[in-house]
């Protein structure tokens, strides 16, 4: 925060505190200044909605959402997906942790706009019918969790963990498990857990 | 019962939280909700002179923009409302980061982009805001929630003077922040003159209790709703202002509003744990009895609350020492109200097992044995006996576990080639609460039970444990008993914090059991058409949802069976009491240090707990990693910095202000003595959730001496001090 309160004079309005300081909350906004899709004036001003489609949890969503509305928000305003969550807003935290083709990636660092063309998965996604993914039995099995907050993001990131091949050691998976945090610090119950999925599929 | 407490059983939740189901507070889908965002004061101690809304009422979308000149009056609620003010009420400024708007628009975008075009205007006056700046302010706060803030025990002043060792020493501890995953969130829904709140609170009850002062509405006319709770430890256990002003703002409108604080916000809105100074003086005797202890300890305060969360429970009531003088003194800043923080009283803790280090290495004592030449058998305080304490098999368990016998007390004696390697000890050591609680049991006609309670799941496991011991208790498998929490509409119940979730519910919801299998029992034996007709019902057993007679297992009802034939539910209550206490348990610790970077690593924790009875090994366990990471986030990095000029929080973030991540973590191991405690009333299971973690940063900052021979006094030990 770098704008000085100065006595009898301070004149700053809040938007001009939000663009020289917190790139989170400019991250959403500061964002739509720059898609095409949206025109200069209704960017600053909000409310132009754009058509997007989004190909989530293998169905596909059209929904009218202005262009700076984020994965995370359109996962979880527009579509009612609450299992995917917000921790920070900012990519600090990885409770918005999603599959992207795949790959996982924060969801509140990404515009829904910029997704349409990829094939989204939550952790809504992951169970077939009645049965749980092995990232998740495993996760029960090994009591990976407490409050449950960083769950769903700790199950996309442990399931992209295992594919990338980042899953060999315990040491290895404290690292590269290390972008989701978890104030509960259920941490050595998910390195277990993403440890005896990674050898189960290894079977 | 079935041998079901105890174990270890996955949590019964546990398919919810895996596969996204779970329904925090913000996942609630309420129809035609608006959303809100919160305008917080840039300037921490001032007026507002201009408010202008216009810009932000101007954008699409936009309903409204609420101020101090729209909002009705609310009365100031007593705790847990902490602020002492409700903010919007009208133009001062007390701190920075004080909501002084309230936007409410159609959608998320939109509510936060017309929050940023709220202009506001203020007559800033210069704010004192760190404590080393009025420390000559320092003042005995007055009494509070019934406490005093100084106690006497001997002549501790006289008993320093004639000891014949003595260290004194200076301790202190930074503002800290919560920094739960899920962020508060909160939705007003209005219907007459009813309030529903779908809320992310610790204690539903409570807040429950503070909506309806601040409304003047009667409480029946207020519902909470908190089927989970995404973390809270403490910053969701009082009620803070985004909640009143809230309900407020929906009423306002029309309309159900939802805010939720940003992670930003959450370093401003909803508590910390306060920066501390503490000068300790120890007196003991050549063979290391304690004969006196003199601690005096100074807490940021606010010019609005004076409430002292941080108590030296410890200094008082852990070792034998005869003369004890403890004093918590505070300072006003312009700084938001500081809370309850897990295990809070970690702070003065902290300062006391370092003393106790400094005096086992002044008189060339074991730090083990030192503690146990202290060891008090009754409450030093109160002379009370303790009705069960097992400390000193705490010490004996983690040292032999750890390997303590092998430890060369010199400090940088033991060395793995460059690294220095250093063991270090604590006691743990928390107080738990017991808080009046109701449940409610149903056996219904399908012979199923349904538990009800107004009590929270924060992450400790309260529906696998309530659930276990209901079907222990009923004789029911697992999948027979339902528990829902997180409705007041339920029977009042303690709040998830105070380590009193356990010692407060277990009792009455076993009570309610006992009275169910009995009532149902009764009916069995009574019913001509039961296969249990006219035998005595003492005789008859629940195993596994059937009933049986003790003797000829050929004669067989079941809860099932028996509630279809008398057509109606059997519904109980249960509210058995019980009473506070401590928990305890001993940590030992392993750094290493490596000199040519400055970098420190904790490789080893092995800890040893008394918690009475343990009801789930597993969540018990929980507790314990998650405690023992919190004490290495304390020790090591966590640390709230603001800025002395404008009193604002300059890492309102995840990314400055740090918490532990997986990798800085070792494995910790875990043992558990696991004697009921026969005062409890909770199968004699106690409190324990707060226990641990409380002695690790002690136990690092003692193990780096023991690395390094360099004493630190100043948390957090990061590698500035280390070099
Ligand atoms: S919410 Fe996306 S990283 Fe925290
Ligand atoms: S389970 Fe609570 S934050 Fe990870």
């Amino acid at each position: 925060m770098t704008d000085e309160p100065a006595p009898e004079s301070s004149a700053h309005t809040r938007r001009t505190v939000l663009k020289s300081t917190a790139a989170a909350a400019a991250g959403t906004v500061v964002a739509s200044h720059h898609t095409s899709v949206a025109s200069a004036e209704t960017a600053h001003t909000g409310g132009a909605r754009t058509r997007v489609t989004l190909s989530v949890n293998g169905e596909r969503h059209r929904i009218a959402i202005e262009p700076r509305v984020t994965l995370l928000d359109a996962l979880r305003d527009r579509l009612g997906l609450t299992g995917t969550k917000k921790g920070c807003d900012r990519g600090e935290c990885g409770a918005c942790t999603v599959l992207a083709d795949g790959e996982r990636i924060k969801s509140c660092l990404t515009l829904a706009v910029m997704r349409q063309g990829a094939e989204i998965t939550t952790v809504e996604g992951l169970t077939r019918g009645d049965d749980l993914h092995p990232v998740q039995e495993a996760f029960i099995r090994h009591d990976a969790f407490q409050c449950g907050a960083c769950t769903p993001g700790q199950i996309m990131s442990a399931v992209a963990c295992i594919d990338e091949g980042h899953a060999g050691s315990e040491a290895e998976i404290r690292e590269w498990m290390s972008g989701n945090l978890c104030r509960c610090a259920a941490y050595q119950n998910i390195v277990a857990a993403v440890a005896d999925a990674a050898e189960e599929g290894r079977r | 019962m079935t041998g079901l407490v105890g174990r270890g059983v996955a949590r019964v939740d546990g398919r919810a939280k895996v596969t996204g189901a779970a329904r925090y507070a913000a996942d609630h889908e309420i129809p035609g909700m608006l959303h809100g965002h919160l305008v917080l004061s840039t300037v921490a101690r001032g007026e507002i002179t201009e408010l202008d809304t216009s810009a932000a009422l101007a954008l699409p979308g936009v309903v409204a923009v609420l101020t101090h000149r729209d909002l009705p009056p609310l009365r100031v609620p007593s705790f847990p409302y902490l602020k002492g003010f409700v903010p919007m009420q009208d133009t001062r400024v007390h701190h920075s980061g004080q909501p002084v708007a309230h936007v409410v628009a159609e959608t998320p975008e939109q509510a936060r982009e017309a929050a940023n075009l709220v202009r506001v205007r203020y007559r800033a006056e210069r704010p004192t805001a760190h404590l080393a700046h009025a420390l000559d302010e320092a003042f005995l706060p007055p009494l509070f929630r019934d406490e005093p803030n100084e106690f006497v025990r001997g002549d501790a002043g006289a008993a320093l003077e004639a000891a014949a060792v003595r260290v004194e020493q200076d301790y202190s501890s930074p503002m800290m922040h919560h920094n739960p995953i899920e962020p508060h969130s909160s939705t007003a829904v209005w219907d007459g003159n009813s309030l529903t709140l779908y809320e992310s609170a610790q204690g539903i009850v409570f807040t429950r209790r503070v909506v309806s002062i601040a409304f003047d509405l009667p409480e029946a006319n207020i519902r909470i709703i908190s089927p989970y709770l995404g973390g809270g430890f403490g910053a969701k256990g009082p009620t803070w202002s985004h909640t009143l002003l809230n309900a407020a703002v929906a009423r306002e409108v029309g309309r159900p509003v939802r805010v939720t604080l940003t992670r930003a916000q959450m370093y401003t809105m909803n508590g910390h744990r306060a920066e501390y100074r503490r000068n300790l003086r120890l007196g003991a005797t050549r063979e290391g009895r304690l004969t006196a202890i003199v601690d005096t300890s100074t807490a940021q305060l606010t010019r609005t609350d004076h409430g002292v969360y941080n108590t030296s429970e410890s200094t008082l009531r852990l070792y034998d020492c005869p003369n004890v003088h403890v004093r918590q003194l505070g300072v006003r800043l312009d700084l938001p109200s500081s809370s309850y923080m897990r295990s809070p009283e970690t702070t003065a803790h902290f300062g006391l097992e370092t003393a106790l280090d400094e005096l086992a290495h002044e008189l060339g004592v074991d730090p083990v044995e030192l503690r146990i030449r202290n060891h008090a058998s009754a409450d030093p305080h109160s002379g009370e006996p303790y009705s069960s304490k097992h400390l000193l098999d705490c010490y004996r368990i983690a040292a032999r576990a750890f390997g303590w016998a092998r430890r060369d007390p010199r400090p940088g004696s033991m060395r793995d080639g460059n690294v220095r390697v250093g063991w270090g000890m604590a006691t743990e050591t928390h107080t738990f609460s017991a808080i009046q609680s109701n449940v409610e049991l149903t056996v219904d006609v399908d012979g199923r039970a349904t538990l009800r309670a107004a009590t929270q799941e924060i992450g400790t496991g309260t529906y696998t444990v309530i659930t276990q011991v209901a079907a222990d208790e009923l004789g029911m498998p697992l999948e027979h008993v339902t528990t829902l929490l997180g409705d007041t509409a339920y029977p009042d119940a303690a709040l998830s914090a105070a380590s009193a979730t356990v010692a407060s519910v277990i009792g009455p919801v076993s009570q309610a059991a006992q009275d169910a299998r009995k009532a149902v029992i009764a009916l069995a034996v009574a019913d001509p058409r039961s296969p249990l007709h006219g035998v005595p019902a003492e005789d008859v057993v629940a195993e596994r949802g059937y009933l049986f007679a003790r003797g000829d297992r050929g004669r067989r009802d079941s809860y099932r069976g028996a509630l279809a034939r008398h057509g109606r539910p059997v519904i109980v209550t249960g509210s058995r009491l019980n009473s506070s206490g401590h928990s305890y348990g001993a940590v030992f610790v392993e750094v290493r240090f490596d000199p040519r970077l400055a970098t420190l690593r904790v490789s080893r924790v092995v800890t040893a707990y008394d918690p009475g009875r343990v009801l789930n090994h597993r969540t018990a366990h929980g507790q314990v990693i998650g405690g023992v990471t919190w004490g290495i986030g304390f020790a090591l990095m966590e640390h709230t910095m603001v800025d002395p000029h404008t009193a604002r929080v300059v890492n309102p973030n995840l990314s400055t202000y740090l918490v532990p991540v997986s990798a800085d973590t070792p494995s910790v191991e875990s043992f558990f003595v696991d004697r009921p405690d026969k005062g409890s009333t909770a199968l004699g299971a106690r409190g324990f959730g707060e226990t641990p973690g409380t002695g690790v940063p002690a136990a690092i900052g003692n193990a780096i001496f023991h690395a390094t021979g360099r004493r630190l006094r100043d948390v957090p030990f990061t590698r500035d001090k280390l070099l």
